[in-house]
């Protein structure tokens, strides 16, 4: 059996009596792109943090591509691209100067060919300063020193924040590409539909604690609607009578509100003999996810 | 190596170049700036010395009529020592080489590991392939050049003055145990920067404190100079330890003085990497 490349065995944090993760198992395979989701607050950054060697755990350990978090640190950063969610580089250097200075840790001499292609990529122009860049740009610096080194693992924290749908689409694309020359990825997010178009599996966090471990074709299949009906006349919350209806709710003026993870077909069947005035089928957020998948 | 890594107490004395070329780039603005400033001092300071010795008698009458105190709180404890070329310079100089290296020293150490946190720079340092330990020697080798520096050119400065200025001569070794001793005092607030860095999260408040607590160190030594019944206070300053006696014949460094400062700069030093190395690292 090949060794994960991230392995994280009981591990907890804590300040004082607070937790901010609490007994935290995950391992990470190979070649994997796996989704680290879960509400802001629930424990991702510490995780990752953690990972990083920026904190350190309270109890239990984590490994990375082998090697110890806090005894190998250099060795594993060698291997990884790290990309934080804040994307605060040195403001007074010029993007090129920075993604210089970031490759020079590497041995990278002469890095121009590697930052030219990301610049480009992106469309970043290099000759900026980086304290004069949009947070899009900024978050753009920030993905591609993450990659200049060509590292075997990536962790990143909500590397999306603040990118364009465009930039998003062209930053995902370069990521399976990396990921088909062997990168492994562990993505922490808080959107569950970018979480579920790019990953092949999943760890859910709430409140420091990992609740589900699954691949993303399973979560798919509870695929949960939030669904909310203006009708011209009031309808009963007991009239729907098919599967996948839950929390039923009548409010004000003749509307009805639930939660649907079954046959859109039978809903829409429902609906046809019903005079309608307005209807809207939402993603949940996660939270409602959250409370009515794992009842937390 | 690895004997001098338990003499020390580090678990490497490896420091990385490239951080190393950074922070000294990202310095050199803030040292040239602090270099001019005292180098300038000392030289309108050190100019005054030849009016002064052309009226020296109605210069030292007048001073003489001032309180002991208020002249002691300039730093003059006898009269008599302002007509020596290296007396005047100790004196006159004192509170540019001492004071404001000290407050470049702390500032300079105060900032260098908190500001990459409070800038969340903290994240792109720490997250490429080098130890804590590499980044906080780096840093400390930093510090300790730019304290160097600013000494060996504003006791260059004070030299070349008082070459200019000196009607008699001067004891060259004298002088040396002065820059010496200044070199330590700056130093020392240096190391106390870097402590303060590691336990406290702000660079803000950590700079007006750092400045605040030099002046605070000087007004404790100024204050017990002036008052007897207060003297004792003075210990409790490190500007207590530095001898500015240089006119005296048997003027020679006391070796307690400088055990004070070794001892107590390397206590500090050593606290500060133990901490650096355990510190939860927040942006």
């Amino acid at each position: 059996m090949r060794t994960p490349v991230i392995d994280i065995t009981d591990l907890s944090k804590s300040y004082g009596k607070i937790s901010a993760i609490e007994h935290i198992d995950l391992a990470i395979e190979e070649g994997e792109i796996f989704g680290f989701i879960g509400p802001n607050g629930a424990g991702k950054s510490t995780t990752i943090r953690i990972l990083m060697n920026l904190i350190f755990p309270s109890g239990g350990n984590a490994r990375i591509l082998g090697m110890d978090v806090i005894r190998k640190t250099r060795e594993i950063k060698r291997r990884t691209g790290y990309i934080p969610s804040d994307a605060n580089a040195y403001s007074s250097m010029d993007v090129n100067e920075f993604l210089n200075y970031c490759a020079s840790f590497y041995g990278i001499r002469n890095g121009e060919g590697r930052i030219r292609e990301l610049c480009g990529l992106f469309e970043l122009d290099s000759k900026r300063r980086i304290g004069d860049l949009s947070l899009g740009n900024k978050k753009k610096v920030s993905i591609v020193q993450g990659l200049i080194h060509n590292p075997e693992l990536l962790i990143m924290d909500e590397p999306t924040i603040g990118l364009d749908p465009l930039m998003q689409s062209v930053f995902f694309d370069q990521l399976r590409s990396e990921n088909r020359k062997g990168l492994t990825i562990f993505f922490s997010s808080h959107v569950l539909s970018e979480i579920q178009m790019f990953c092949r599996r999943v760890a859910i966090i709430r409140d420091g604690k990992i609740i589900q471990v699954e691949e993303i074709d399973s979560l798919r299949k509870k695929q949960l609607k939030k669904v909310f009906i203006e009708f011209t006349e009031p309808v009963k919350a007991a009239e729907l009578k098919f599967t996948g209806i839950q929390d039923p709710n009548e409010g004000p003026g003749n509307t009805l509100s639930f939660m649907f993870s079954g046959d859109l077909n039978q809903l829409t069947a429902f609906l046809a003999g019903k005079k309608i005035i307005n209807i809207m089928i939402e993603e949940p957020s996660l939270d409602e996810i959250f409370m009515h998948y794992y009842r937390i | 190596m690895r004997y001098l890594c338990i003499i020390t107490g580090f678990n490497t004395l490896e420091m990385n170049q490239v951080l190393f070329l950074k922070e000294m780039k990202r310095h050199a603005v803030s040292l040239v700036i602090w270099m001019t400033v005292i180098t300038i001092l000392i030289s309108v300071t050190m100019s005054v010395y030849q009016p002064f010795m052309e009226n020296q008698s109605k210069v030292l009458g007048m001073l003489s009529l001032i309180p002991k105190g208020a002249l002691q709180f300039k730093g003059i404890s006898n009269i008599s020592d302002l007509s020596s070329p290296l007396g005047f310079y100790a004196i006159n100089n004192v509170i540019y080489m001492m004071v404001l290296g000290s407050i470049f020293a702390i500032v300079t150490s105060s900032g260098i590991l908190l500001k990459e946190e409070y800038n969340k720079t903290a994240e792109y340092l720490l997250t490429r392939p080098v130890t804590r330990g590499e980044v906080f020697l780096t840093k400390l080798a930093v510090m300790s050049l730019n304290v160097l520096l600013i000494n060996v050119v504003t006791s260059l400065a004070g030299f070349i003055s008082l070459e200019i200025v000196k009607k008699t001569g001067f004891s060259i070794g004298s002088f040396l145990i002065l820059s010496l001793y200044t070199f330590l005092l700056n130093y020392f607030f240096g190391a106390a920067g870097l402590l303060l860095s590691t336990v406290v999260r702000r660079p803000k408040p950590i700079t007006t404190s750092s400045i605040g607590l030099v002046l605070i160190f000087y007004f404790i030594y100024t204050v017990s100079k002036i008052t007897e019944s207060v003297s004792k206070l003075g210990y409790l300053s490190p500007f207590r330890y530095v001898d500015l006696n240089v006119v005296n014949a048997g003027y020679k460094a006391d070796p307690l003085n400088i055990a004070f400062f070794l001892v107590l700069s390397s206590l500090m030093v050593g606290a500060s990497y133990r901490i650096y190395l355990r510190k939860d690292i927040y942006t």
